[in-house]
């Protein structure tokens, strides 16, 4: 099979510069901010630690907070990488089967009824809700033993349509003051970038990413049809259950420490099979170091564009994102 | 001879549409199996029930003698591969993707490709005329080549018995005798059980050894296309009137609509 070789030399170039990227836009992470921070400090602090101003701040502030980024990005593309071969929909993104409302009636509910001191569990609390109603969504969505793509696109429309009405009902019945810290934590922050909180959320998106892309062949499958699938011998139903679980999980992981950042989900997934194709065991890794690549990026000039203080990440992913992968799908046309 | 396919009495409904009434059909290894019938007669459901992807409300298919659904899925895709009549497609993929894709069920869900999963796709790409074709996105390709590819993605699959619904259709005069005779060196070579559901009366007749004749959920006759293909079955059947004699060059079945009545006296 001369192309898998000929094609897996490209792959492995397109992968070496993306994870270049990667570590580029880690590094710009770190050295960007109030505080400079030379390469040779950003070098120093790396390899020596240290107690000087600088290296505290890449340490404890910049770089953990550049690690969740990175986490965050690579999750939710492959995540809507997955869901867009599950759903058979190019505009699928991680979000479409309620897992941004159930993640948002959590984080509501934390931020108003448990004791201001408690945002601890906010995460806990979003997380709980977004794996509650992805649950709810696979379960009303089965039917005889099976889920189809149209029942739970169907159902996770019903679903958000409700739980955004439980939104506005909690924001509009909710005393003032309390609500502004709870949506502005639904317009995606990556401040929550603590060593614990990267800690917490390295397991789900390593255990999720590795899991999807070891689904990798049958998700290739399920883009041609289950009938396709079905004969070529995948268990469908199971492939499928596992896939949306998994999916949803990492969705759900990421929500919780940095509420819903939308674009990277939806739009780089694109982007890289622009690059590589649609065959996941190549589209999966260079969707995760895409996406991870892009909302470091995104989340350096968040924090950096305005003099007055942070801009919401979400909204530079799509104002910075929107171009820039317009352009890569255009010229990547010829494959699509 | 065993049959490696054999159905008794399937009955399937959509709805409370009764679409097959109780068809049976054996499929025997080396022998290319013709499937006829007008639109809606029930070949496409037929072949549905065949391949275990629609379960029967009555009868039962049995792949060497063990009902087809007690298989497990990879191992029933090992032993017959099946091509349906569509092929949706909005994700960009090579040819070359799609059809070893068609190796899935040999390969398992980590292994990589062994030398025979190149090889068959290889030859598949040979045999199906895509090899100048493989890095093609199929979005990008006609539709008679589109269904070249899927005949090349069973073929990369292989199997003891392969059915074919409508393989031809979109097909010019060429790529459908080269389609047959792809068909009938998997019969003859590889000894596979071949189904063929088919528009293409003379064409089948020429290549198939056996046809069934399908007529609203009923199997109206089935046999040697001499037996098969009579003016009366076809009249029957399609509830068109059609001359049937001997092709002069091969001698065999050739059927040619005759003109209506109408039609004749109105010119």
């Amino acid at each position: 099979m001369s192309g898998e070789r000929a094609g897996g030399a490209g792959f492995r170039a397109v992968l070496a510069a993306l994870a270049a990227a990667l570590a580029g836009a880690l590094a710009l992470s770190a050295a960007t901010g109030p505080v400079p921070v030379s390469l040779g400090g950003l070098v120093d602090a790396l390899l020596r630690g240290g107690e000087d101003t600088p290296a505290r701040v890449v340490l404890s502030l910049r770089l953990p907070r550049a690690i969740l980024g990175m986490l965050v990005g690579g999750a939710l593309a492959s995540s809507g990488a997955a869901f867009q071969a599950l759903l058979r929909n190019p505009l699928a993104d991680p979000y479409i089967l309620g897992v941004s409302g159930g993640a948002a009636v959590g984080a509501l509910a934390a931020t108003l009824f448990l004791p201001a001191g408690a945002s601890a569990v906010l995460p806990a609390c979003a997380f709980l809700g977004a794996a509650l109603s992805a649950l709810a969504v696979f379960l009303l969505a089965r039917r005889g033993g099976g889920v189809s793509p149209e029942r739970l696109i169907l159902m996770g429309v019903v679903v958000g349509a409700f739980l955004n009405a439980v939104i506005m009902l909690m924001v509009s019945l909710s005393p003032p003051g309390r609500i502004p810290g709870a949506l502005y934590w639904l317009m995606g922050d990556l401040g929550q970038g603590t060593p614990k909180r990267v800690a917490v959320l390295l397991p789900y998106v390593a255990g999720g990413s590795l899991a999807l892309f070891l689904l990798s062949r049958g998700l290739d499958l399920l883009l041609l049809g289950e009938r396709e699938a079905f004969h070529a011998g995948l268990d469908i139903e199971r492939v499928k259950a596992a896939a949306y679980l998994t999916a949803s999980l990492l969705a759900g992981s990421v929500v919780a420490v940095s509420g819903l950042i939308g674009f990277v989900g939806l739009i780089v997934p694109h982007g890289a099979r622009a690059l590589v194709g649609s065959a996941h065991r190549r589209l999966l890794p260079a969707a995760f170091l895409m996406g991870a690549a892009f909302l470091v990026l995104s989340d350096v000039i968040a924090r950096t564009a305005s003099p007055s203080g942070e801009l919401p990440v979400g909204a530079v992913t799509a104002f910075a994102g929107a171009p820039f992968f317009l352009f890569l799908l255009r010229r990547g046309g010829g494959r699509a | 001879m065993n049959p490696a396919l054999s159905a008794r009495g399937l009955v399937f409904r959509y709805g409370d549409r009764e679409v097959l009434r109780g068809v049976g059909i054996d499929l025997y290894p080396g022998e290319v199996t013709v499937l006829l019938g007008p639109n809606g007669s029930g070949k496409s459901t037929l072949i549905g029930v065949l391949s275990g992807s629609l379960v029967p409300a009555a009868g039962e298919a049995l792949l060497f003698g063990r009902p087809a659904r007690s298989y497990p899925r990879r191992e029933m895709a090992r032993r017959l591969s099946s091509v349906g009549q569509s092929l949706p497609m909005d994700f960009p993929m090579t040819v070359e993707e799609y059809v070893a894709l068609g190796r899935y069920a040999h390969r398992g869900l980590f292994g990589g490709a062994t030398r025979e999963d190149r090889e068959r796709v290889e030859g598949a790409l040979d045999m199906a005329g895509l090899a100048c074709l493989r890095e093609r996105p199929l979005s990008g390709i006609s539709a008679g080549e589109r269904q070249r590819a899927v005949v090349a993605r069973a073929i990369a699959q292989g199997g003891d018995v392969m059915l074919f619904d409508e393989p031809t259709a979109f097909l010019d005069l060429r790529h459908r005798v080269a389609f047959h005779e792809v068909v009938a060196r998997l019969a003859g070579r590889r000894g596979a059980a071949v189904l063929v559901a088919s528009h293409d009366l003379s064409l089948c007749a020429e290549y198939g050894a056996r046809v069934v004749l399908l007529s609203e959920g009923r199997e109206a006759a089935h046999g040697s296309p001499e037996e098969v293909l009579t003016p009366e079955n076809i009249r029957a059947a399609y509830g068109v009137s059609v001359a049937c004699d001997r092709n002069p060059a091969t001698g065999a079945v050739r059927v040619t609509p005759l003109r209506s009545e109408g039609v004749r006296e109105g010119s």
